[in-house]
């Protein structure tokens, strides 16, 4: 019988899910605690950095992150123990990284997708202004967190479930 | 403990630096380290250079970690020298794989120093 998750869409969607993921990467990687906040949007600095990773396999999507400058900053500090004026290569190589980490963590919690989803390589975008639109997805987790008053938002987006 | 030449190979550099800092932490003070930034540029490492140990993240561009290790046997390069696996990849399909492939160890991203020394030490004490 072919290999389906069609009928565990309620697990695979657990909002829960990645909480405890972006929980788990933030106190094992940078030894700090996150809180999940659902008020209003802060306004946000102009320039943000975005690192996308895809899912294929059982299920196809993409795990996306997002924060303004200073927080991206401020993460890549907590990870390498060095201070960024910008958003340099390594800040990009920090954050792409965390990504990944959220994005395997993410499909760990659901043994099914941890054996049978794959993982892109990082991608990560810099700019001012611009929005993520996704036609149509299966599904779609939009939560934001805190750490340290800095803020930060991840998606996962399910174009695909087989 | 002597010196420990390691390769470290991950195509993220604060990965490699944070692989490098959870050694030091262990305790392997004494430590060496090439970096590589992908299995092509690991096996050019080991053949130039002599290593008593090498961590390797699985999901790479050019050759993943796995290639990279079918190819270091494959090559005779590094005989005996133990290989852990650091990646985000967990299911149990994949450390099967790297464990056919010639790993010794697998840790899973994220980890903690005290995962590090505790699958890694125990390899060095088998050299």
């Amino acid at each position: 019988m072919a290999l389906s998750l069609r009928d565990s869409v309620d697990l695979v969607s657990d909002p829960r899910n990645l909480d405890t993921s972006v929980e788990e990467v933030f106190h094992l990687m940078l030894g700090v605690n996150c809180t999940r906040y659902s008020g209003p949007p802060e306004a946000g600095e102009p320039e943000s950095v975005t690192a996308v990773v895809g899912f294929g396999g059982l299920l196809s999507g993409a795990c996306v992150f997002r924060s303004g400058s200073s927080a991206a900053m401020k993460i890549a500090a907590h990870m390498t123990g060095m201070e960024f004026e910008e958003v340099d290569d390594t800040v990009k190589d920090g954050i792409g990284e965390i990504c990944n980490m959220l994005a395997g963590a993410w499909k760990g919690k659901v043994p099914q997708l941890a054996a049978n989803c794959g993982l892109s390589i990082p991608a990560v975008i810099t700019g001012r202004d611009y929005n993520l639109h996704v036609q149509a997805p299966e599904f779609k987790l939009y939560h934001r967190y805190k750490f340290d008053g800095a803020g930060f938002e991840v998606t996962i987006i399910c174009d695909g479930l087989q | 403990m002597s010196e420990v030449r390691t390769l470290i190979v991950d195509d993220s550099s604060v990965m490699r630096k944070i692989v490098e800092r959870s050694l030091r932490q262990a305790g392997l003070d004494s430590l060496v380290v090439f970096e590589a930034g992908s299995g092509i540029d690991g096996l050019e490492v080991l053949k130039a250079e002599h290593v008593d140990l090498i961590l390797s993240d699985i999901n790479m561009p050019s050759m993943d970690g796995l290639e990279f290790l079918r190819q270091i046997r494959a090559l005779n390069l590094a005989a005996g020298v133990p290989v852990v696996m650091i990646t985000t990849e967990s299911s149990e399909e994949h450390v099967k794989q790297a464990i056919l492939a010639g790993a010794q160890g697998y840790i899973r991203k994220p980890f903690t120093p005290e995962q590090v020394k505790e699958r890694v030490l125990p390899l060095l004490r088998t050299v």
